[in-house]
């Protein structure tokens, strides 16, 4: 069916990249696995936006089987917790580029805090 | 008594007029005899001041200033500046934007006399791009050369990239002053090294082009921060080709002189000088790609023209 898409499901495989969502059992957030990049960020991004949308007080994103994440990886997810009303999201084990990111453009950014691998 | 809001309403009369003065030295003690005063002026007229400069010259300044010192941004342009290209977004921007409702007043010094002549053609394209990264804001941004050690023609370049010139005291209009020219000169055309690697990738190829350099840049030396700020770098470059140049690319690594270089090379064109260098707006998820490598790179050099685009980058080993 061209154009419906679902974006839980894994982004195509002859696109290179890959990226898989779901939610977390145990508490409000998001399992991510895969690469975030340029042909998975529409998914990465409509997961950013379910989390907010869902946000009560703390969120998690669980980035453990995220190989990498570009830029605007990055971006989208310092976007997402700078426009939560309150409360906070909490990355866990990102790939290293995420906080390298953090850091270079986000210094001091409020609403997010990074649990290491 | 002058209130807050009086001289804001004093410096809302003369925000408007960018000055890009460029100073010509002989000695330290002209260099001194210039700065000290420089800097205590913008103090005293409330404006906040930053001076990036090489280390030896910041001493210079930092001891004449000797208190005053510390209510100044003292930066080593050696280091905040040592790739050219980010001086604009992650110095003098930044300093600017972190004061947005005052005039400010910085020292930038990105030509020295030691920079290679693989680095100088980025130095002169910075110092013209200031011109345009600036135009309009309510800033003065003094631009020291060093007269005895510098070449004629970095010196001759100065001239056009600035609009004003300090030279033996005075104060002239620059009659040469044309940045784009300067910018022109030095978009310079950029040949890989006869032993470079290649790697020719589109969108399905981003995750291998990126294993790929990553895997050569290590085989090549590089460790630690430097080889994951290269992956980022290169995941950038090779996204904004499939995005923006033409959907395709190659990558091209190799070393020279200590550094490992890698460029991409694609059929896009750059029509923004200052992409890369105009810091986005805060809540904006693009625009940070060509600013991430200037941030993370020793050096970029850039070659556009109508049929093609390359990004080079080097960091040291």
């Amino acid at each position: 069916m061209e154009g419906a898409r679902d974006v839980r499901k894994p982004a195509p495989a002859h696109d290179g990249a890959v990226l898989e969502v779901s939610p977390l059992s145990d508490r409000a957030g998001i399992r991510v696995s895969g690469e975030i990049g340029v042909t998975t960020r529409p998914s990465w991004e409509d997961a950013l936006a379910e989390l907010a949308r869902r946000h009560a007080d703390v969120s998690y994103v669980e980035l453990s089987r995220v190989g990498f994440v570009d830029v605007a990886g990055v971006s989208a997810l310092a976007v997402t917790a700078m426009n939560l009303p309150g409360g906070r999201v909490v990355v866990e084990c990102p790939p290293p580029q995420l906080s390298r990111v953090l850091a270079l453009f986000w210094p001091a950014l409020s609403g997010i805090e990074v649990a290491p691998r | 008594m002058t209130t807050a809001a009086d001289r804001k309403d004093e410096k809302a009369g003369k925000d408007e007029t960018f000055e890009h003065p460029a100073l010509f030295y002989r000695d330290g003690q002209e260099y001194t005899d210039h700065m000290v005063p420089f800097v205590r002026e913008g103090l005293a007229l409330g404006e906040p001041v930053a001076v990036a400069v090489p280390g030896p010259n910041l001493d210079l300044i930092r001891s004449g200033l000797g208190p005053d010192a510390e209510d100044v941004l003292l930066l080593d342009m050696t280091d905040a500046g040592r790739n050219p290209g980010r001086i604009i977004p992650r110095v003098l921007r930044a300093f600017s934007d972190a004061h947005p409702h005052a005039r400010v007043r910085i020292v930038g010094e990105p030509v020295w006399a030691g920079r290679s002549s693989v680095e100088y053609p980025a130095c002169a394209q910075h110092e013209a791009l200031i011109n345009a990264a600036f135009a309009g804001r309510a800033a003065t941004i003094l631009c020291p050369y060093d007269e005895t050690r510098l070449d004629a023609d970095v010196l001759a370049d100065a001239r056009l990239t600035h609009p004003t010139v300090i030279a033996g005291g005075r104060e002239r209009a620059s009659d040469a002053y044309d940045w784009q020219a300067v910018v022109d000169r030095y978009n310079e055309v950029l040949v890989p090294a006869p032993d470079a690697t290649v790697f020719t990738f589109g969108s399905a190829e981003l995750p291998d082009v990126r294993h790929f350099a990553v895997d050569r840049a290590a085989r090549l030396g590089l460790g630690g921060q430097r080889l994951q700020d290269l992956e980022l770098a290169v995941a950038e470059l090779t996204t904004n080709s499939v995005v923006h140049g033409g959907g395709q690319g190659t990558l091209w690594i190799w070393t020279e002189a200590g550094q490992v270089v890698c460029e991409v090379r694609d059929r896009g064109r750059l029509i923004d000088p200052l992409a890369g260098r105009r810091p986005p707006a805060r809540g904006q998820i693009g625009g940070r790609g060509l600013m991430l490598v200037h941030y993370v790179a020793d050096l970029v050099r850039l070659h556009t023209a109508p049929d093609g685009t390359t990004v080079r980058m080097y960091l040291g080993l």
